[in-house]
């Protein structure tokens, strides 16, 4: 399968550097979130990987090419960028027919893709009546029209009712189980985190983070333990002894940071404390990212004009 | 990537959008129906020029022609659809190579069935006015208003390409064509006998003097176009999408 490789790549616009020496690959066989706030570069690396704007400098290749020299490069990659790309006067599938006919693809994947993205119904309706929802699935059909080892989608979720979120993570963890490279730009923590299992982060046009999204986490958020009991006094008696440090909280519970349930849970079991309540406190992506952006000064700043 | 596959693709775009083959329709109503008015409104200037007033609906219905051209590249521009178009097709001057043609070649032929009707019905209205146009001469017009007319939608394809906006386009070329030529072309000859539409118009008048004559008049108007589609091209393959 083909893998995303971004070289040392720039792109200046005038004298604003929109992406700043990026190095780095996406793999197939698993979604990749991207991530950073507005203006951090995530869509101009992805037009620079389509070829549509020339690099200062670097490159951005697809399967060790250049995009611009793929035949059919529907079939090899899709993306979606803009949701507002098709033209309001033409029907839905129309829009798709004249995609597919440029690359040779038959007009039975229109439909494929169509019943696939579950606007069949709307096919032959002008684009110009769709709702955002509606025009973003449209965009996801013709992301998958030629059957691409390379997915690659700019905010696919905008816009979508809760239904249509959960169709896409599902969309998405399938595209990746089934081979394909998946990068997936966003900027929603909670979202993106329910769908990645690796991570790419930009800031400024910088790479900040190229991780698996579990480490990410980990190695930025403390693990805690969530206990609830009706003895406290003997709970921290039992987790002093052993150097943990209980906090309690105002609605009853103590979390115990720095520390695992398997520990803790043999602790006070061994104790006899009663437990009522006893669970992980896993960091979340947007703790992660947060202390991530936090640590770099840059972020701190007041934010520019971009 | 293949020509054809591309060529298809554009094709199916012009078809798909009904403004653009309304604007096709505009080109063979308002130049036959003012064509038809010309012929009915007789004969009775000096300069009276058969074969023009039996074409002279080409005036109006040349807008429409630019509309063509200029909304068959700026549908393009349109919410950034160019990026997908780009996507699909890299190869940026195969792309513009197979837009010009699908522009092309409907405007040559909507061009030619135009200008013939228009002679028919503007030679109902004239009657023995028309008498001494030779056949060579008719001919000459048709094809000649035909191609002309294909001309100006290239002309305007090319500058909405170079500009990125059809209506930067139209608001150039509408004025340019229905003010500045109209009026400064009937003042004075030399250098505007050279501009884009009055060059190509020589060709839709029985007798004309000088030069540009009716071919090398039509080729003039065919140096500004191909000036427009390169200047155009040079900018869509220079530039981001």
């Amino acid at each position: 399968m083909t893998s995303i490789d971004v070289r040392d790549l720039t792109k200046e616009y005038g004298t604003r550097r929109a992406v700043d020496h990026l190095t780095f690959s996406v793999r197939p066989g698993r979604v990749t979130g991207f991530l950073g706030p507005n203006g951090a570069g995530k869509s101009t690396t992805m037009r620079l990987v389509l070829g549509l704007d020339r690099p200062t400098s670097g490159a951005a290749t697809v399967g060790g090419r250049a995009y611009a020299s793929l035949n059919e490069p529907l079939r090899h990659v899709g993306a979606l960028l803009d949701a507002h790309a098709a033209h309001g006067s033409r029907t839905g599938r129309d829009h798709l027919r004249v995609l597919a006919a440029s690359n040779r693809i038959p007009v039975r994947r229109v439909d494929e893709v169509l019943e696939e993205t579950g606007i069949a119904s709307v096919a032959r309706r002008r684009v110009r009546t769709y709702s955002l929802g509606m025009r973003q699935r449209l965009g996801i059909a013709a992301a998958l029209l030629g059957d691409p080892g390379v997915v690659m989608l700019d905010e696919p979720s905008n816009g979508l009712d809760p239904e249509g979120i959960i169709w896409i993570r599902e969309l998405l963890r399938r595209l990746a189980a089934e081979g394909r490279t998946v990068l997936v730009s966003s900027h929603l923590m909670n979202e993106t985190a329910s769908f990645a299992d690796h991570l790419v982060v930009l800031g400024r046009g910088r790479l900040l983070a190229d991780t698996p999204m579990r480490e990410f986490i980990d190695a930025r958020v403390q693990p805690r333990v969530r206990i609830r009991t009706t003895d406290p006094t003997a709970l921290k008696r039992v987790l002093a002894r052993h150097g943990h440090d209980a906090v309690e909280h105002a609605d009853g519970y103590w979390s115990v940071h720095h520390a695992r349930v398997d520990d803790i849970g043999l602790l006070t079991s061994a104790a006899g404390v009663p437990i009522l309540e006893l669970a992980a406190d896993e960091g979340t992506l947007e703790q992660a990212y947060l202390d991530l952006t936090a640590s770099e000064a840059e972020f701190t700043a007041p934010p520019q004009e971009v | 990537m293949e020509f054809t596959p591309v060529l298809r693709s554009e094709w199916l775009k012009i078809r798909t959008l009904r403004s653009l083959c309304g604007t096709l329709l505009a080109v063979f109503a308002a130049t036959t129906a003012f064509s038809a008015l010309a012929g009915l409104s007789g004969s009775s200037d000096p300069d009276f020029d058969p074969l023009f007033t039996s074409l002279s609906g080409v005036m109006p219905g040349q807008i429409a022609a630019i509309a063509f051209g200029a909304m068959a590249v700026s549908t393009e521009y349109h919410g950034n659809g160019i990026r997908l178009s780009l996507a699909a097709v890299p190869r940026r001057g195969r792309w513009f190579a197979a837009k010009v043609t699908v522009i092309a070649v409907p405007a040559l032929a909507v061009g030619l069935v135009t200008a013939f009707a228009s002679l028919l019905a503007a030679r109902a209205g004239l009657g023995s006015a028309a008498n001494g146009l030779t056949v060579a001469e008719q001919a000459r017009g048709v094809v000649g208003c035909g191609v002309y007319l294909m001309l100006m939608a290239l002309f305007a394809a090319g500058l909405t390409a170079l500009l990125r906006s059809g209506v930067a386009t139209l608001s150039l070329l509408i004025p340019f064509i229905l003010v500045v030529s109209f009026v400064i072309g009937d003042a004075a000859g030399g250098i505007t006998d050279f501009l884009p539409d009055r060059a190509g118009q020589v060709v839709l008048h029985e007798t004309y003097d000088g030069t540009p004559g009716p071919w090398t008049g039509l080729a003039v108007t065919a140096l500004w176009t191909a000036a427009a589609l390169l200047a155009g091209a040079w900018r869509l393959r220079r530039r981001d999408a």
